[in-house]
């Protein structure tokens, strides 16, 4: 049960888009459709899941003024793995998010969770803490990449369902903003019914 | 719970750190070497059959380097030759500009022997999405107007028409046809020039 | 001690202060929106209606059921905006068109940030923008032209040459084109239907509030009397203007824009007169409004000259109006702030 919690927590309580707003970045510039958001949401929950269990190992010998740096080291190995793995097998995919994926590396969630979470707890916790804000990380950004599809492309999933054209802004910068901020005041009005329900 | 931070120990764990993380990626990248040069010769080989009549080589292994500038030969384009029964169809020159409205783009021009379009493909891109973005709808008329506009021979004005040209824009992304004009005119002169190496 | 404290804006305004002011404001409004009326006839009543009921019935929705609060509406701000949307918009637009710009001005540029004296942005500016970026194809070019038909005294010379020469022809789309042909200012000029008079009385492509020089002065001249705006903010604008763009025109007269066809083209005047001048998005002291008066001016005559839109005044107002609450910090102290000091 208490392990379980672990990955909720990650999904609701502590979702990374919505509760902590930590990655802006690539929340921002890879959500221009539901299948982009969703592809950056899987790659970063590769390498938080990795990147938290390695280190919830190595912490207890690595000295604590340059755990910093070691963190980092581990994280972008994981990285450039993603990368030559979606290179490899996803090359539409790749083609896409290509220069977000080396962003990884500087995503503030990977780097939080090592120092916050996975230096602190054992192996099996810190891969659920990662399997856990991965999913709330890889539904935030579906979700921003739905909205901002079906209101400035006129699609679900890239299929579109009206051949003119949407209303262009929610495809460009302005309109992640503009989700991003009405999906984060919905999500935090639902969740703060559920909590007093 | 961590180790001491002296020194000794510093250096050694980020190094250790360091080594395991380069022989982690040398694995992958040893691994993944041949899938992502597969990948990517799929990709160009698409490209290719998508610009110039049927074929029965492998364009891939028959690259030219053309100078597309004479002033300046030190960039090359790569011409893909597509034979038929040792008969070459067509060539598909890849042309990259400069001048697109979201960062450089590149495209792949084929042409008929005799020097007409005979179709041309996006490579990659990154103008805007629903404006820009247009020159990747094939079946579009900015796309269709080209087959079979002979762009050597001086007949066709490459430029959109706002500016005097023999070209219809996109409406409403003038500088995206613009550059796409601009990357015609680049793979016409690969083309020439690919005429004269020759003679 | 008793010390009066004077906070920056927001603030709370009396209701039937409010209300006198925007029934002003909307009195003032109404030359241009007869001018269009008195051009496009149907269309331009259709768009004004659309707008208006549009905004009114988003706010009285928003409010009731949204925010859960009582409702505004009778204090006529979201008649104001849908009045300066509809003077914003192309003629012909489609009744959606509309209806997303007024969601747009009321419930994303007002009702999100709380309201009426809440807001940082001109609604009706945010939604011109958010249309523009959105609907391109739709809020440039031909689209400014009403059918053929629907001119009530005809002035087809220009719309023709202009629309034959190319595909965006608002008088400022035109030129700009033809500059960057390398046609020179007074050759430029010389095409029928493009002269000062014409544009002063009626010019032929722009949104629905962009045809009268006149009948917007009109209006700016009624606010001033009645004392609903000051000045300042317009006057900076405009002098801000000519000035600058005569300083281009007179280093290169064949590749600038002269200043009058500046100050007489698209939506300067209309928003240098009523969109700049919104008491809740500009600046409190006179010093902030001068500021705030160039920055616009400066904005839109680089927009204008040298970026890819041929308009720049909406984009240049919004840009200026993030700034004031930092203009607003540039007040001269206070006799209150001078005594609580010692």
């Amino acid at each position: 049960m208490s392990k379980f919690k672990y990955l909720i927590d990650g999904i609701v309580k502590n979702n990374p888009t919505f509760v902590l707003v930590l990655g802006m970045c690539p929340t921002l510039a890879t959500t221009t459709s539901a299948v982009n958001g969703m592809g950056m949401g899987l790659a970063t929950m590769a390498v938080l899941i990795c990147s938290n269990m390695v280190i919830s190992l190595l912490a207890p010998v690595i000295p604590n003024k340059v755990r910093i740096p070691c963190y980092i080291v581990v994280i972008a190995a994981f990285v450039t793995v993603v990368q030559f793995v979606m290179q490899a097998f996803t090359p539409g995919l790749y083609e896409t998010l290509g220069i977000f994926i080396p962003l990884i590396v500087v995503n503030c969630i990977v780097l939080g969770r090592a120092e916050a979470f996975a230096n602190k707890h054992s192996v099996g916790e810190s891969a659920l803490d990662g399997l856990g804000i991965g999913i709330g990380f890889t539904l935030a950004l579906t979700c921003i990449g739905l909205v901002r599809e079906v209101l400035g492309n006129l699609s679900v999933f890239e299929n579109k369902f009206s051949s003119s054209d949407g209303m262009l802004v929610f495809v460009l910068a302005p309109g992640a903003f503009l989700v991003l901020g009405y999906l984060m005041v919905l999500f935090n009005k639902l969740k703060d019914r559920k909590k007093k329900a | 719970m961590a180790i001491k931070s002296s020194l000794s120990n510093m250096v050694l764990v980020l190094t250790l750190v360091c080594l395991g993380a380069s022989a982690a990626v040398a694995v992958v990248y040893a691994v993944t070497k041949d899938p992502i040069a597969a990948a990517n010769v799929a990709k160009t080989n698409k490209a290719i059959e998508e610009v110039v009549p049927e074929f029965d080589n492998n364009p891939s292994e028959e690259v030219l380097n053309i100078v597309a500038d004479l002033q300046n030969p030190s960039e090359t384009n790569k011409v893909y030759v597509a034979k038929k029964g040792g008969e070459i169809v067509g060539y598909a020159v890849e042309s990259t500009t400069k001048k697109g409205f979201g960062g450089p783009f590149s495209i792949m021009v084929g042409f008929t022997p005799d020097g007409k379009v005979y179709n041309t493909s996006v490579l990659s891109h990154a103008e805007t999405p629903g404006l820009g973005a247009k020159i990747t709808d094939k079946g579009s008329h900015f796309i269709t107007q080209w087959k079979g506009k002979n762009l050597t021979d001086g007949s066709v004005n490459l430029a959109v028409k706002k500016d005097g040209g023999d070209i219809d824009a996109i409406t409403a992304s003038t500088i995206s046809s613009r550059a796409f004009c601009d990357a015609m005119e680049i793979a016409a002169n690969v083309f020439n020039n690919i005429s004269t190496e020759k003679q | 001690m008793n010390t009066l404290i004077v906070s920056p804006s927001p603030h709370v305004h009396g209701k039937e202060s409010t209300r006198k002011i925007m029934g002003d404001v909307i009195i003032a409004l109404l030359p241009a929106v007869l001018v269009s009326i008195w051009f496009f006839g149907l269309s331009a009543i259709h768009l004004v209606c659309v707008s208006v009921l549009a905004c009114v019935v988003f706010e009285y929705l928003i409010q009731k059921f949204l925010l859960k609060g009582r409702s505004t509406v009778g204090d006529l701000s979201a008649v104001v905006t849908g009045v300066l949307l509809a003077l914003n918009l192309p003629v012909c637009s489609p009744w959606w068109l509309i209806v997303i710009g007024a969601l747009v001005a009321i419930g994303i540029a007002k009702m999100t940030f709380g309201g009426l004296g809440q807001n940082l942005f001109n609604p009706a500016l945010v939604a011109r923008v958010v249309l523009l970026v959105s609907f391109p194809v739709l809020m440039t070019g031909t689209a400014f032209h009403a059918p053929e038909s629907g001119y009530l005294f005809g002035n087809a010379d220009f719309a023709t040459t202009a629309l034959d020469a190319t595909s965006g022809a608002t008088p400022l789309g035109f030129v700009k084109e033809q500059l960057a042909k390398g046609v020179a200012m007074q050759e430029i000029m010389a095409t029928p239907g493009l002269s000062y008079t014409q544009l002063l009385f009626a010019n032929m492509g722009g949104s629905a509030g962009e045809f009268s020089a006149i009948a917007l002065l009109l209006g700016f001249i009624y606010l001033l009397c009645r004392r609903v705006i000051k000045p300042w903010i317009s006057l900076s604008i405009l002098v801000t203007v000519f000035v600058f763009a005569g300083i281009l025109y007179l280093g290169n007269p064949d590749k600038y824009m002269d200043p009058v066809f500046h100050l007489l083209n698209g939506g300067l005047l209309l928003g240098a007169f009523f969109m700049a001048t919104d008491y809740v998005t500009s600046p409190m002291t006179v010093k902030g409004q001068v500021i705030f008066g160039i920055g616009i001016a400066v904005i839109t005559v680089l927009i204008r000259t040298f970026g890819a839109y041929p308009e720049g005044v909406s984009f240049a107002i919004l840009i200026m109006n993030a700034t004031v609450p930092l203009l607003n910090k540039f007040q001269p102290k206070r006799f209150a702030e001078e005594a609580q000091k010692k």
